[in-house]
């Protein structure tokens, strides 16, 4: 039996993965952080998964993760990591010498500190929804503030960012 | 600006997203087609949402977290699961966690000394099995959050001078990222009651442990074994005793150990 609830654990959330340390980099700014919080997290899954019923497996996962990290966060020396560009570009895709993709990289660059000025709120809002394709239903569930509110974050998120681009272009 | 375009306004992030109303969403549909300002609006909205969606980064979780996720989720006993669906009021403490995989290393350390007795006949040597049992030990905790590496370094130039003045030798420390096994760094652990030197390479997903110590015993042939899903090989040569460890599968450990052996065979 026991054996069968591992099998399931590798069969739904371990392949969410990526998706998991993707919202711990954009909540955490940290490429270290972020790898312990999901390793954290993932166990934490696991102790629970027993529990876990049906639903939405990345809805559940997500919000373990993003409680993890906001607890890794309070506890952590500083509220506001300063951005890192060294850090992000290690994992920034390679770059190939054809001119479009060095835009491309400039122009991620350039959203991605962005996106890093954002207030946390907002921010996760934004990745849940942008990144992961949450519904507005699920990014209630993982941020536990009613549909409302999350409608509202993402319409001043978006404008957010729409006016830091503006003004870095 | 009118009252019906400052409500439409608020409404149109929602509105991109398909999670309006229908009935809402159909005259905000009708407003767009009649009002110019708010259609721009609307365009440029769109523009961002694309935008956000193309270029913010998705990022791909390094193969090392994997792998120690999947090792400390398998090392973790299944029980756990059971236990939490009885004690869901667990409080969210990241020691509890940790000492659980502490439990679940020491349940794992107890049955790789039950197992003892295979050890030894697989092994040849008389005093195989304790040193085995510590090895894949060690490696157990090794996959515990943060027990890794004491330092972490891909430059062998950085891991090699930090074993000086921990240990009274001096380790192999070598690269081989040409041959698909990353130098991920080093750490200091002990076996047999003394410090060992513990170099750590990775493969995909999987992580390997290269202990080595000094021996007076003589050199010794290569000794292969699989306990508990993890493969241990382990030799002795020109007076240093080494035990390669990991999950990753027989037939690949060999290739990376017979790396390794060449490496000595030259230096020595």
């Amino acid at each position: 039996m026991s054996h069968s609830v591992l099998d399931r654990f590798e069969q739904t959330i371990v392949p969410l993965l990526d998706d998991a340390y993707t919202l711990a980099r954009h909540l955490l700014r940290d490429e270290h952080d972020a790898q312990d919080v999901v390793q954290e997290a993932y166990l934490r899954a696991w102790r629970y998964f027993g529990g876990f019923h049906g639903g939405d497996e990345r809805a559940w996962l997500l919000t373990i993760v993003r409680n993890c990290s906001y607890t890794w966060r309070r506890k952590g020396p500083a509220e506001h990591v300063p951005y890192d560009d060294e850090a992000h570009s290690a994992d920034a895709p390679a770059r190939n010498g054809a001119d479009a993709r060095a835009i491309d990289d400039s122009e991620r660059q350039r959203l991605t500190s962005a996106l890093d000025r954002l207030p946390a709120e907002f921010r996760e809002a934004l990745v849940l929804r942008e990144i992961e394709g949450l519904s507005y239903h699920d990014i209630a569930r993982v941020t536990g503030v009613p549909v409302g509110t999350v409608m509202s974050r993402l319409a001043r998120a978006r404008e957010r960012m729409r006016r830091l681009l503006k003004r870095t272009a | 600006m009118p009252a019906f375009c400052q409500t439409a306004r608020d409404s149109l992030s929602a509105y991109v997203d398909g999670e309006l109303p229908p009935d809402r969403a159909a005259e905000i549909a009708d407003h767009l087609t009649t009002c110019p300002a708010c259609s721009a609006e609307y365009q440029a909205l769109l523009e961002t949402v694309a935008a956000l969606r193309s270029q913010l980064t998705r990022f791909t979780a390094p193969d090392v977290l994997r792998a120690r996720i999947r090792a400390a989720v398998a090392a973790t006993p299944s029980e756990s699961v059971a236990a939490e669906q009885i004690r869901p009021s667990a409080r969210n403490d990241r020691r509890r966690l940790t000492r659980a995989l502490g439990v679940a290393a020491a349940v794992f350390v107890g049955a790789a000394l039950g197992a003892g007795g295979t050890l030894v006949a697989a092994g040849g040597g008389r005093n195989a099995a304790p040193v085995a049992s510590e090895v894949l030990a060690s490696h157990v905790r090794s996959l515990i959050p943060d027990h890794l590496t004491d330092v972490r370094s891909s430059d062998q130039h950085n891991v090699k001078p930090w074993f000086n003045g921990r240990l009274d030798y001096s380790p192999t420390v070598l690269r081989f990222d040409d041959q698909g096994y990353p130098l991920i760094g080093g750490r200091v652990d002990y076996v047999g009651g003394r410090p060992v030197a513990v170099v750590v390479y990775g493969r995909r997903q999987h992580m390997i442990n290269v202990f080595s110590w000094p021996t007076g015993s003589g050199d010794a042939p290569v000794a292969t074994r699989t306990v508990n899903g993890y493969n241990m090989i382990s030799w002795r040569h020109g007076g240093s005793e080494r035990w390669v460890v990991s999950d990753l599968n027989a037939a690949e450990l060999r290739s990376f150990a017979a790396l390794l052996q060449r490496a000595d065979s030259v230096s020595s």
